[in-house]
C-alpha cells in the first residue's frame, strides 16, 4: 500500500473550526494529539486536531467544513475499540463525542430510549434499571459509549440470548459524510417502511457518518439469575456439552468456555482454586424463577450426560459473580503467565458455528504448538464466539512474524469452519486483510455504498474494504515489522 | 532530541503491556472532570511511552497532565491488566522536574521543607517532647492545628496508649509524590538521621504519612484508627446521634487498606452511616491528593465540589473523613457547593476531632 497522505485541517480550517465550536472545544496540543493516536487496539496514528462538538448542528458544520477544506473526519466514543477504528491513519480531524452525552428519553411504555453517542453503556443500564429494563452491552460497558457500540455492532457475553447491539437500534440521526443530518428508522419496535438505513449505520465504524442520536429497544431485567461451572476431563466433552445445551433447545444468558491452560492461568494469579479440568463451561440462565430453575436442571442433566466430574450451581448472586470472576480475570491472569509478554489484539474474536467450537479450540492449540506461541483460548462459547490472546514480547519482531504466521493459520482455520474473522470487535484494519477473503462477494457493493454516500472519502477513510495494509501496520508498540 | 529518561525507563514494560483498554477512564477523577483523553490514566500512559521513546518533545502539556493526576490509584484498583499508572506517572513526574517543569507553588513547597522541614515553612511547627513506648509520628498537617493535635494525644492516654513524641521533620511524601528526587533523598536523610535509630512502634495520624512511612522506613507502622478500633470495645464513648457519611482519604483505603476500621468506629459512636456511590476502595478523591493543588488548584475545586454532591447525595446531615488535607479539601467544596445551589453548607468533620469529643 502506498504510504498514506495525510490530510489535516489547515491553519484557515482550524480558525473556522474554531468559530464553530469555540477555542475551548478545539485541541492541537502535544499531549492531545498523540492521547487520540492510540486506542484500546494495536495500531495507532496521530490525528491534526481533536474536536468535542456539543451538538448535530455543529458536527454538521464541521462536516461542510471538511468538504470544503479536503481534511478526514474520524468519529470516536472512548477510544476502545479494538481493530483500529479510530485510528488517525490519514491525519485529520478527530471528533470526540464524549460531551454529547444526555440521555434523552426513557419510554418504558413504548419499550425505547433515546440517548446521544456519548453516553456509556453502563450509565444508561443504571437508568434504566430504576425501570427494570437494560441494553447488553460489551465487556467494556463501564466505559464504552453507545455511538461506539452502534458503529462497531459491538456485544458481549449476553449475546447469545439477548443479541448484538444491532438488535436494537430501531432509529438513530446522523450526519452524514456529505454534511447533511438525517434521520433514519422508526421510534416503533417494527418496521417494514423501506430500506432498513439505521441497520447499515450498525458496524458501519465511521466510515459512513457521525451517529449523534439512537433510539434503542430495551429489555427487560430478568427476574433471577443462576448459574453453574461445569468441568470436564477433556475440553471436547465441554465443545459436545455446548452444542447440546444449544440444541435441546435452551439459551443460556451466558455459556462460557475456559481451556485448560485458561483454569490454570486463572489458578496461578488469582485465589479462586478453580478444579482443574480440560475444559470448563460457566452457564448463567435468566428469567423467570421456575424457568430458571427447570432449565439448570436440564443443563445439569446435559453436563452429566457428557462426563462432568463436577457440576456447581448456585442462585446466590454473590457467588454467582465469584464464579465469574475467573473468567474476569482471564486478561490479567494470561499476563501474569510471562510477565515480561503482553498480550496483543491479534485475531481476537472469531466466530465459528456453535458446533465447531471444539474443533476451533482443537485447531487454535495444534496452532499454538505448531509456531510454538501462547495463544491461550477462551469465550462465549454459547454463541461461537472465540478470544485467543496472542502472548508476545511486543519489541521483538520476531515474536510478531512467528504471531504473524500463527494468526494466519488461526484465520484460515476459521474460515474453513464456516467462521467469521469477527464476532464482536469489528474489522478496521487488524481484520480487514482476511475480511476480504471472508466476504470477498460483498466487498464491490460495500465500496459502492462507500462511494455513494461519501465521494470525498471524507469519513474514517482506509477502513475495513479500504484497509490494504495487513494487521502489522502502524502497530503501536516500539518494533519495526516486516510486513 | 535524544533524551533518555533513566527512571521512566525502568517503568518502559507498564506503558508497554498497558493494553489501553480504558477502563481506567471510568474511575479516574481528573478525566472526568476534564473529558479529553489525556486526561485519564490510559492518556498518561501514553504520554510516557512517548516521552519514553522519543516521539514526542515533553512540553507544558505534557507536563499539565501528568501533574494533574491527584495519585489517587483508583486506576491501578481497576485496571485489569494490573499496570502500575501510579508509579508511571510518578516515574514522568520526576523526568518533568529535571527538566524544570515546576510551578511556583511546587518551588515554594519544596523551600518550605528544606529550609524549616515542614510544608508550612514554620520553624515553630511542633509540639512539646515526651517519651512513651510509642512514637507518635504527627505529620505537617496535624502540627498545624495544634489543639485538635493536643487532643487527640489526650485521646491516645484516655485508651491507655502512651505514646512519644518527638521534634518532627515532613517525612518526604510531598516531595516524593510531586516527583522531586533530589530534595526527597536530601530529606530522606534528614528523616533518617531524625528516626533512624529509634526502633519504637510507629503511629500515624496521616494517611499519606502512613504509606509513607511503611513503604520507606518501618512496614509495621500503623494508623491512630487501626489502635483505637482494636480497643473499641474498651473505649466509653458519649452516644451520637445524626446520619453522616464518610469519606475515604485514598491513601488511606486504596492505599493502607483502612477501610472497615473508620466505619465501626462511628458506628460505635452512635452514628447512622450512609455510604456515597464511591467509597471504600471505590472512595474518589476529593481533589486534595497527588499534589494537584500545587499544579491545578482550578481542577482540585471541581473535584472536591463533585465529593461534596455525592455527599450531599447521600442525605447525610455532615461528612467525616480521617485525613486532615481531604478535611480542609472538602471544606472548601462544602462551601463551593453552598453558594453554587443556594443550600446551607454540609459540615466536614474530622473523625479523630468528633472522637476527641465524643469520648466520655
Amino acid at each position: 500500500m502506498p504510504s498514506i497522505p495525510l490530510r489535516n485541517p489547515s491553519p484557515a480550517a482550524l480558525e473556522k473550526l474554531t468559530q464553530i465550536v469555540g477555542s475551548d472545544r478545539i485541541r492541537t496540543t502535544v499531549a492531545e494529539l498523540y492521547a487520540y493516536a492510540f486506542n484500546a487496539g494495536m495500531h495507532r496514528a496521530m490525528p491534526g486536531a481533536v474536536v468535542q462538538p456539543k451538538d448535530p448542528s455543529q458536527i454538521a458544520a464541521i462536516v461542510s467544513l471538511a468538504n470544503e477544506h479536503d481534511f478526514v473526519i474520524i468519529p470516536r466514543g472512548s477510544g476502545t475499540s479494538l481493530c483500529g477504528h479510530t485510528t488517525a491513519v490519514a491525519g485529520g480531524l478527530m471528533i470526540d463525542l464524549q460531551e454529547m452525552n444526555r440521555i434523552k428519553e426513557i419510554k418504558p411504555g413504548d419499550l425505547i430510549c433515546v440517548v446521544e453517542p456519548g453516553v456509556i453503556c453502563d450509565r444508561l443500564n443504571a437508568a434504566l434499571k430504576k425501570h427494570r429494563f437494560f441494553i447488553p452491552g460489551p465487556a467494556s460497558s463501564e466505559v464504552a459509549t453507545l455511538g461506539g457500540m452502534v458503529a462497531s455492532n459491538s456485544s458481549g457475553d449476553k449475546a447469545l440470548k439477548y443479541g448484538a447491539t444491532r438488535d436494537y437500534v430501531l432509529g438513530l440521526e446522523a450526519v452524514m459524510p456529505t454534511g447533511e443530518i438525517a434521520r433514519f428508522g422508526t421510534r416503533t419496535i417494527k418496521n417494514s417502511s423501506g430500506y432498513q438505513m439505521e441497520k447499515l449505520m450498525v458496524g458501519m465504524e465511521g466510515t459512513l457518518g457521525i451517529i449523534t442520536e439512537i433510539t434503542l429497544r430495551m429489555a427487560p431485567l430478568p427476574q433471577k439469575t443462576a448459574a453453574c461451572v461445569a468441568s470436564f476431563k477433556h475440553l471436547s466433552q465441554a465443545g459436545r456439552t455446548v452444542a447440546d445445551i444449544i440444541g435441546t433447545p435452551i439459551l443460556p444468558v451466558q455459556l462460557e468456555l475456559m481451556s485448560h491452560a485458561c483454569i490454570e492461568a486463572v489458578n496461578k494469579a488469582t485465589k479462586l482454586n478453580l478444579p482443574p479440568a480440560g475444559g470448563m463451561l460457566l452457564i448463567a440462565c435468566d428469567g423467570h424463577p421456575e424457568a430458571v430453575r427447570s432449565e439448570i436442571e436440564l443443563i445439569r442433566s446435559i453436563c452429566s450426560r457428557n462426563e462432568a466430574f463436577r457440576v456447581d450451581y448456585t442462585e446466590d448472586p454473590k457467588r454467582i459473580e465469584e464464579l465469574w470472576k475467573g473468567r474476569k480475570q482471564m486478561i490479567p491472569s494470561l499476563s501474569a503467565l510471562k510477565p515480561e509478554f503482553a498480550t496483543v489484539m491479534l485475531a481476537d474474536d472469531m466466530a465459528v458455528p456453535i458446533s465447531k467450537v471444539p474443533d476451533a479450540i482443537v485447531g487454535f492449540e495444534d496452532i499454538e504448538r505448531q509456531y510454538d506461541i501462547l495463544i491461550p483460548t477462551y469465550g462465549h462459547a454459547g454463541d461461537g464466539n472465540l478470544h485467543t490472546k496472542v502472548l508476545l514480547n511486543p519489541e521483538n519482531p520476531e515474536h510478531w512474524m512467528q504471531a504473524k504466521r500463527a494468526v494466519e493459520s488461526i484465520y484460515d482455520l476459521v474460515l474453513k469452519l464456516g467462521g467469521t474473522v469477527t464476532g464482536e470487535h469489528g474489522v478496521a484494519m487488524s481484520k480487514a486483510e482476511y475480511f476480504k477473503k471472508e466476504r470477498a462477494d460483498s466487498i464491490p457493493f460495500m465500496r459502492a455504498i462507500k462511494r455513494a454516500l461519501d465521494p470525498r472519502n471524507i469519513m474514517n477513510p482506509y477502513k475495513i474494504f479500504d484497509w490494504d495494509d495487513g494487521f502489522l501496520s502502524h502497530l503501536r508498540y516500539p518494533v519495526e515489522v516486516s510486513k | 532530541m535524544n533524551r533518555t529518561f533513566d527512571d521512566l525507563e525502568k517503568q518502559k514494560l507498564e506503558t508497554i503491556n498497558c493494553t489501553m483498554c480504558g477502563y481506567c477512564k471510568a474511575v479516574c477523577p481528573v478525566f472526568i472532570d476534564v473529558g479529553w483523553d489525556s486526561a485519564s490514566p490510559r492518556g498518561r500512559m501514553i504520554l510516557a511511552y512517548g516521552l519514553l521513546t522519543g516521539e514526542i518533545e515533553p512540553d507544558l502539556s505534557i507536563a499539565d497532565r501528568l501533574f494533574q493526576c491527584t495519585n489517587c490509584t483508583d486506576c491501578m484498583r481497576r485496571c485489569p491488566s494490573n499496570a502500575k499508572c501510579p508509579d508511571v506517572v510518578r516515574a514522568a513526574r520526576r523526568e518533568m522536574v529535571k527538566l524544570g517543569f515546576v510551578r511556583p507553588a511546587q518551588k515554594m513547597l519544596v523551600d518550605n521543607i528544606e529550609t524549616t522541614g515542614n510544608i508550612f515553612a514554620d520553624p515553630e511547627l511542633n509540639l512539646p517532647e515526651q517519651d512513651g513506648p510509642n512514637l507518635l509520628f504527627i505529620g505537617c498537617q496535624h502540627l498545624s492545628r495544634p489543639n485538635a493535635t493536643k487532643k487527640t494525644i489526650r485521646l491516645l492516654d484516655r485508651i491507655g496508649i502512651q505514646v512519644g513524641i518527638m521534634q518532627e521533620v515532613c517525612c518526604g511524601f510531598p516531595l516524593e509524590i510531586m516527583g522531586f528526587t533530589d530534595a526527597h533523598a536530601e530529606q530522606k536523610k534528614r528523616f533518617e538521621d531524625r528516626f533512624k535509630s529509634d526502633s519504637r512502634p510507629v503511629i500515624t495520624l496521616c494517611p499519606s504519612c502512613l504509606v509513607h512511612l511503611q513503604h520507606h522506613y518501618q512496614p509495621s507502622a500503623s494508623h491512630i484508627l487501626q489502635e483505637i478500633d482494636r480497643r473499641l470495645d474498651s473505649i466509653p464513648l458519649t452516644p451520637q446521634t445524626g446520619k453522616v457519611t464518610y469519606h475515604d482519604p485514598c491513601d488511606l483505603s486504596r492505599g493502607a487498606k483502612i477501610i472497615d476500621e473508620p466505619r465501626r468506629i462511628l458506628k460505635k459512636m452512635g452514628y447512622d452511616l450512609v455510604e456515597m456511590t464511591n467509597s471504600g476502595n471505590q472512595s474518589r478523591c476529593c481533589g486534595g491528593g497527588g499534589g494537584i493543588l500545587t499544579w491545578d488548584a482550578e481542577i482540585a475545586d471541581h473535584l472536591s465540589k463533585r465529593r461534596i454532591e455525592e455527599a450531599v447525595a447521600t442525605g447525610a446531615d455532615m461528612v467525616v473523613t480521617a485525613c486532615a488535607t481531604c478535611e480542609q479539601t472538602l471544606k472548601k467544596g462544602t462551601r463551593m457547593y453552598a453558594e453554587a445551589s443556594g443550600t446551607q453548607p454540609i459540615p466536614v468533620r474530622h473523625l479523630l476531632d468528633l472522637l476527641s469529643k465524643a469520648i466520655a
